[in-house]
């Protein structure tokens, strides 16, 4: 079994019956099932899958349980020793086909999505003039054939495709949907102290302004965790009475250097939303600030007096009798500007 | 050699002269050779002027050169305006020297951040015929503005605002164009949707200008720049088969053939007078309503007016709009504004609160496998960008866009980072012996952009339009390829490089565009196409690619006969004359 949430599946105590689904140009029925904890808090989604998966009019039936998380993420198969997944041959896959597709399942982006079976069946290595003639394209094949045979297991492209599809495809959003029927803050809670980042990002998606102080902690932690956009999904979703506190202040604004530059531009760009602390903690770092930032953060500066008071003055100062030439005539004329 | 003027200096306030000192201006695009220097008139709203580069790709150019009249000979300070593209820790890359009649003068150039005169040294002038020369040292994109010798040791001002009218003044230029021409129809830019454009209305027998910055045609599309156009023909497959391009990877040596092709029918059509690097600048709009368009020759300086009752502005950018004032938009409006939420990417399709993550810039570039081993030299001076990112091709997805930084101004700030990007990984990549054949066989120096700004029309289109597969009464351009919007790897994962991009496609079995999205809601006669049409971000997902752009272009030519038919503006063809319009447009094939 591949699975990447194991410790949540330890904790596995019930199984439950939610609807039936059928995966894509089949009729074949399957069954979704809701995996909860001993209190009934949900936990996955679960099929146990039979498909048929056929190649040039031969059908072979392949046996497989997807798990997927609260959101309907891919998170894991498992197979039965008796009933492997096969290759074209009939091989059996072997421990590191199986890893793959598990990495192929995990792939959202996956170049498969928007691919017809038919695309995939040249089997003939793809070189020369003919690879040149897939490759680059900002559209129609944003993929190549050949990132498609990299990405699946060789030998086993219909079990690849079929699976995917099944695993990513209209199920995902009637996972979404049943989510929201059994939706509570008691879910928000998990979601936001969970360390996952889909998680996270929804949770924050579901977390109530009025909310957010109750979560600061699980916020500020998520931000200095997460990814650039839920980065800045956080800075334009915070209200600012919070922002504005010393201490929620300090805290966004006192790692400023460890963060991403978009995140940075960002955080310039509140300054004026936040206690005036943040200006102190930004004025040492202009060294790492691009050229644009360094130019709205003294621009800020000049209209908001609040902002600008000795310390920084003097940091300032201090910059501009500095070696880092990046920008110290900057600085300098700011400087004789105020 | 109109730019380059020779004269009394004068105080800038009140243009008095004053016979004390010579000083002269030389712009660098007017050399008379260029060498191995290229002409880069992609920033003049940005610096200032069009300029001369060495893009050598590593290996060091060769001389440009002149020769200038000086009237009174003597010892001469020559000061160069440049910069050094990346400064830091390391040699500047684009280092270079100027060489006055055979000789050296001693400052090496390139050295400083930003825009600024950089003090070259002193010569002594025997003759009045005066040779330079631009002796570029590395290869690597040493940039040269203009050169200025003067009598006094007075540094000319590095401000913007100062120097634009600094330099009117130096140049003895007077405000207006010497030269006024009159059409029909006025068409700025001429990438596909620009040409498509001028062929339509001109089959329709109106007078047309093209006016296009570059020696080819086709914007994206050109052999400069090599991306090949998708998307549909829809109504208009005779006037787009004579632009667009076969299917091949984007960056391919065979843009060439259909750059023949492109030039061959656009100078072959009756009635389009095109203007090949010539750069509009300037637009007068009196009462919501254009009157005219400066455009100034990219090397000689040369300017004409183009008076028309007419304009489309197809520049991708959106310029005639922006100088006209017309509405425009820029970044991501919240997923709310227009309804566009495909939930299945949340933040990175269309966010709850607007942004400025827009789609980026792309430069592309190729490279070739040689019979024999290919030096390219260590580029320490690009590892900040490139990392340990090694790489021997180039992609769609090589694609730079940062929230501090805008598509337009801060275009040289992103074409350099490429230029980084792609020289870093390629240095990184060629330490791995299994390249060494690999040679570096072209780089773009020209940026390609997805993005920038959208001019509104009487109607924005929306992903919505997509989605709902909303027919309008109408519909003059129709589409059946993806939508797809990009996104920068590292928004995602912190760890991927800052120039790669990933595309989320959204499938559609056909989509219309309305020809109210085609003209400017208050520019009275403005018509845009392009991918500065009338739209949202995750409008012009779709489409921006070039096909599309071109159905737009050849849907206003067509819309632009029949305002000169009924003197009517751009909206009257819509509100008065729908019908007769649709119809033409049904007939064409
Ligand atoms: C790397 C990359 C890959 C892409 N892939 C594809 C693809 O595979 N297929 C596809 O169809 N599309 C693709 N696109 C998208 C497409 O190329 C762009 O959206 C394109 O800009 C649309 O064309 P356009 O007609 O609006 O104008 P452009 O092609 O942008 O042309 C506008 C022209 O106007 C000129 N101009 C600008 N200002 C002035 C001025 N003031 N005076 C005179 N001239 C001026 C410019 O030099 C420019 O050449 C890609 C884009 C990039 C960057």
């Amino acid at each position: 079994m591949f699975f990447n949430m194991d410790q949540e599946y330890k904790e596995i105590a019930l199984d439950q019956e939610i609807f039936n689904f059928t995966g894509q140009d089949t009729t074949v029925v399957h069954q979704l099932r809701m995996l909860s904890d001993s209190l009934g808090a949900p936990r996955f989604f679960y099929a146990d899958i039979e498909t048929p998966v056929c190649a040039d009019g031969e059908c072979k039936l392949a046996k497989i349980k997807v798990y997927w998380n609260l959101l309907g993420n891919y998170v894991g198969f498992g197979v039965f020793e008796k009933t492997p997944l096969t290759k074209n041959e009939h091989d059996p896959f072997t421990h590191a086909d199986y890893k793959k597709l598990h990495q192929l399942l995990g792939d959202r982006y996956s170049v498969l999505e928007r691919r017809k079976m038919d695309d995939l069946i040249d089997e003939v290595p793809i070189v020369g003039e003919a690879l040149k003639t897939y490759k680059g394209i900002d559209a129609i094949s944003g993929a190549t054939k050949k990132e498609i045979k990299e990405s699946v297991v060789k030998g086993g492209l219909y079990s690849c495709y079929t699976l995917w599809h099944l695993a990513n495809g209209a199920i995902v959003k009637a996972m979404k949907s049943h989510l929201e029927t059994i939706y509570s803050d008691a879910i928000t809670n998990y979601l936001l102290k969970s360390s996952y980042l889909d998680y996270q990002e929804y949770g924050l998606k579901k977390l109530r302004k009025e909310k957010f102080e109750e979560h600061i902690e699980d916020v500020l932690r998520i931000f200095h965790t997460t990814t650039p956009i839920t980065r800045a999904y956080i800075l334009k979703k915070i209200p600012n009475e919070l922002f504005q506190k010393e201490i929620v202040t300090s805290n966004f604004y006192s790692k400023f250097h460890e963060v991403d530059k978009n995140t940075r531009t960002q955080l310039i760009a509140k300054m004026i939303q936040s206690d005036p602390k943040s200006s102190e903690l930004l004025v040492i770092h202009i060294d790492i600030m691009t050229n644009n930032q360094l130019e709205s953060y003294l621009e800020l500066l000049k209209k908001h007096s609040a902002y600008l008071n000795e310390f920084i003055k003097k940091e300032l100062k201090t910059y501009a009798r500095s070696k880092d030439v990046k920008y110290n005539l900057k600085v300098t004329e700011f400087i004789r500007e105020v | 050699m109109k730019k380059l003027v020779l004269f009394l200096s004068l105080t800038i306030a009140g243009l008095h002269y004053l016979s004390a000192q010579n000083e002269v201006l030389v712009e660098a695009e007017s050399f008379i050779s260029k060498g191995g220097w290229v002409v880069d008139p992609q920033f003049v709203e940005q610096m200032g002027s069009p300029y001369l580069m060495a893009h050598g790709m590593g290996a060091p150019v060769l001389n440009a050169t002149t020769t200038i009249n000086l009237k009174e000979t003597g010892k001469y300070h020559v000061w160069v305006r440049t910069k050094n593209w990346v400064p830091g820790n390391w040699e500047a890359p684009g280092r270079f020297n100027v060489i006055i009649n055979g000789k050296v003068l001693k400052n090496t150039l390139g050295l400083e951040n930003d825009w600024t005169w950089e003090y070259a040294g002193k010569t002594r002038i025997k003759s009045h015929k005066v040779a330079i020369e631009l002796n570029d040292l590395t290869g690597f994109n040493g940039r040269c503005d203009a050169l200025y010798f003067s009598k006094t040791k007075e540094v000319p001002t590095n401000d913007t605002h100062r120097l634009a009218v600094w330099r009117k003044t130096v140049l003895g230029e007077p405000t207006a164009p010497e030269k006024t021409i009159t059409f029909d129809l006025v068409i700025t830019g001429g990438g596909l949707a620009g040409c498509a454009a001028a062929i339509a209305a001109a089959e329709q027998g109106l007078k047309v200008a093209l006016i296009h910055d570059r020696p080819v045609l086709g914007g994206n599309a050109s052999e400069e720049i090599r991306v090949h156009t998708l998307g549909i023909y829809g109504k208009y497959e005779r006037i787009l088969k004579m632009i667009d391009t076969e299917h091949y990877p984007n960056g391919s040596y065979k843009a060439k053939y259909d750059q023949e092709k492109r030039d061959k029918n656009m100078k072959s059509i009756e009635n389009i007078s095109l203007f090949l690097n010539w750069r509009a600048y300037d637009v007068l709009a009196e009462n919501n309503s254009i009157q005219y368009v400066d455009a100034r020759q990219t090397a000689t300086g040369e300017r004409i007016r183009f008076e028309a009752p007419l304009f489309v502005d197809s520049t991708g950018d959106g310029w005639i709009g922006f100088w006209a004032g017309a509405e425009f938009s820029y970044g991501r409006e919240s997923v709310n504004k227009y309804d566009e939420e495909w939930e299945k990417w949340g933040e990175l399709w269309s966010p709850e609160v607007g942004d400025n993550f827009v789609m980026g810039s792309s430069v592309l570039w190729q490279t070739e496998k040689k019979q024999t081993k290919q030096a390219f030299p260590k580029t320490p001076w690009a590892s900040d960008v490139s990392g340990n990112h090694a790489a021997i091709a180039g992609e769609w997805y090589w694609e730079f866009s940062r929230n501090d930084l805008h598509q337009i101004h801060d275009a040289e700030t992103i074409r350099d980072h490429m230029l980084r990007a792609i020289y870093g990984s390629f240095s990184k990549a060629k330490n791995d012996n299994k390249n060494d054949n690999i040679k570096l066989d072209w780089v773009s120096y020209l940026i390609g952009k997805r993005e920038s700004r959208r001019l509104v029309g009487d109607h924005i289109f929306t992903f919505k339009d997509v989605r709902d597969l909303t027919k309008f009464k109408d519909s003059v351009v129709m589409e059946i390829r993806e939508v797809d919007v990009h996104f920068q790897q590292n928004l995602k994962d912190e760890d991927k490089p800052d120039f790669l991009s990933t595309a989320l496609f959204f499938e559609t079995p056909k989509y219309y565009i309305p020809y109210r999205s085609l003209y400017s809601k208050n520019i009275a006669n403005l018509f845009m196409a392009g991918r500065n049409f009338s739209c949202s971000h995750v409008g012009l997902g779709g489409p921006r690619v070039m096909l599309t752009t071109g159905q737009m272009g050849a849907a206003v030519g067509f819309a632009s006969a029949i305002c000169k038919k009924y003197s009517v503006n751009p909206r009257g063809v819509y509100t008065e004359h729908l019908e007769e319009y649709m119809e033409l447009i049904e007939k064409q094939q």
